[in-house]
């Protein structure tokens, strides 16, 4: 029952995004109108690519390190995502791919700093490690974004923080045909890991004794995660609150067992992103808002029922 | 109170030196806004100028005044560092602590908002005065007051000014560009839009439907941007139809003493 229902809002989500727009064009027409094909439809469905991606990577990562406020972005990568993109701009790197790829690398690199951190001093990924390692590489990443805007002498670079900020202005055919490519594969290794995730949450030497293997799980998570971030953040820039809310919604509705929890989490945030996007598209029209400052709008006050409802727990 | 006599010398001595800045015309003046420079420079006071941001880059000879880096977040110690006699910001909550600073060093300051073209004619005045050259200041400001006085004519084409691509942005009804394309006979189909720039949908540009899609480049003939082969972009009539006005920098890149140039290019690249 509680599938069918998160079925029937995406289908509902996914039609109001294709359906309304500041363009007036008759719902008669729309399948025979640009405006529908290659404007509404690609966003919509990128936005449930991207938003579905968060959930699952914010809902595996907070079982990976064991706190409840770890969100996809946490780790480091939207530093290293911005580095990159400010890099290829002050450098006039050309090219339609160029900031996406750009965002990429960087996120890359940044996860592969804190990964190494991770393993410091024969530590396990121990997550207290990956969680100061990630805030002081995104911190430090921060820093050399700021030197380089404020030395270099583009004006396109406060371009970049927008670029960075833009949500899914940017979708197209193109970016949704690499990401529906690219998105299964991590999506599989999580998915496969739902069963050493559901020990995990237990402590780290239960699930040993019930025979976990915790580093090579720890290291599967949270590439595999870091890897859906970082392809979310090239294609839609940072857009927070999806993977840091998404799973608390997740465990409240269908628990916190994993082989339910993932699938769930990749509906529930797919269904946020598009319905996020569709207001900031719409609600302000002709302007359009950066999805990520609707996304929190809409979460924090779910987030704030979910605390009510704990605290009286 | 001994102890503090040399301090209170010392601001006497500012103080003075401060009231002597305004009695008489600027001689060693930092301008902190691309478009101030230029309006200097077209005053005839170019050789006053000691200093200037890094995006002043018209006319070609403010190039060869020492930069002092950035005017919206300005360096107060590499202003100071020029002994200017004048300081001219633009408005913004950084320089308005930025003045407050260089006037606590005895320096004076002045606050310039050059958005729009009436406020070329109304800093031409100011700006002429504060050097010694009201006449000038006055042929300027009668020059834009001249190009501003007539009925707005009939608009025979529909232009939306594109900035940047990823997000899209477009110029609103606050900016000079907006007044250039109207005195040009072209509507922004953003004037609505009462700020200088926006952040809008491609799809909203789509259904605004423009004739023409103005982008400031380098030069007159620049190609079309990469973005326009992107099949997103190609919803938008002209881009489909291949229709920019390549506008160039120099010219419309900041609200400029020379508008009615900028008005009557673009009016002839609307003809063509």
């Amino acid at each position: 029952m509680k599938w069918f229902g998160l079925i029937l809002l995406l289908v509902a989500s996914l039609l109001a995004a294709v359906v309304l727009g500041p363009a007036a064009v008759p719902v008669r027409n729309l399948v025979h109108s640009p405006i529908f094909w290659d404007l509404r439809l690609p966003r919509a469905l990128l936005g449930l690519l991207v938003g579905g991606s968060l959930g699952v990577a914010g809902a595996s990562l907070q079982s990976l390190v064991r706190n409840p406020l770890a969100d996809p972005f946490l780790l480091g990568l939207s530093g290293g995502a911005g580095l990159g993109a400010v890099v290829v701009i002050a450098l006039h790197l050309g090219g339609p791919w160029t900031l996406p790829l750009a965002a990429f690398v960087g996120a890359l690199v940044a996860l592969g700093l804190v990964f190494r951190l991770g393993l410091v001093a024969g530590s396990v990924l121990d997550p207290r490690v990956l969680l100061l390692g990630g805030v002081a590489v995104g911190a430090f990443c921060g820093a050399v974004t700021t030197a380089v805007v404020s030395l270099a002498e583009a004006s396109a670079l406060r371009n970049a923080y927008l670029w960075l900020w833009g949500g899914l202005s940017g979708a197209s055919w193109d970016s949704v045909t690499l990401v529906a490519l690219y998105v299964p594969i991590p999506l599989v290794v999580l998915f496969a890991a739902a069963r050493p995730l559901d020990l995990l949450t237990l402590g780290e030497e239960p699930a040993r004794h019930l025979g976990t293997d915790v580093l090579a799980t720890r290291r599967r998570v949270y590439l595999a995660a870091s890897l859906l971030t970082a392809a979310a953040v090239a294609v839609a820039g940072v857009i927070g609150f999806v993977g840091l809310i998404v799973p608390h919604l997740g465990r409240a509705l269908f628990g916190g067992r994993h082989r339910v929890l993932l699938p769930a989490s990749f509906l529930a945030g797919g269904i946020l992103l598009v319905l996020a996007d569709t207001l900031a598209r719409t609600a302000v029209a002709p302007r359009e808002l950066p999805v990520g400052i609707v996304t929190a709008l809409v979460g924090v006050p779910l987030f704030v029922i979910l605390l009510r409802r704990w605290t009286a727990d | 109170m001994r102890r503090w006599a040399p301090l209170l010398a010392v601001l006497a001595l500012t103080c003075r030196a401060s009231d002597r800045a305004v009695a008489g015309p600027a001689h060693r003046i930092v301008s902190l806004a691309p478009s101030i420079t230029e309006l200097l420079f077209a005053l005839g006071a170019g050789d006053q100028v000691v200093g200037r941001t890094v995006y002043c880059l018209y006319p070609p000879a403010a190039r060869a005044v020492p930069s002092v880096g950035d005017g919206l977040n300005p360096n107060v110690e590499a202003v100071a560092a020029r002994h200017p006699d004048l300081v001219l910001l633009y408005r913004s909550p950084q320089t308005e602590t930025a003045a407050r600073q260089l006037e606590a060093l005895g320096i004076r300051t002045m606050i310039l908002r050059q958005d729009r073209l009436e406020d070329v004619a109304r800093d031409a005045r100011v700006l002429g005065q504060a050097t010694g050259r009201s006449a000038a200041g006055d042929s300027i400001a009668r020059t834009i007051d001249a190009l501003l006085a007539p009925p707005l004519p009939a608009p025979q084409a529909r232009i939306a000014y594109i900035v940047w691509d990823a997000p899209p942005i477009v110029i609103g009804g606050g900016s000079f560009l907006d007044e250039l394309a109207a005195r040009a006979g072209a509507a922004n189909v953003f004037h609505d839009l009462s700020t200088p720039s926006a952040t809008v949908s491609i799809e909203t540009i789509a259904a605004r439907d423009p004739d023409w899609i103005a982008i400031v480049r380098d030069s007159v003939n620049a190609p079309p941007p990469d973005w326009s082969r992107r099949r997103e972009w190609r919803t938008i009539r002209a881009v489909r139809e291949g229709h920019f006005l390549a506008l160039p920098a120099d010219l419309f890149g900041q609200p400029s003493p020379r508008a009615p140039e900028a008005v009557a290019l673009l009016r002839q690249l609307l003809i063509r």
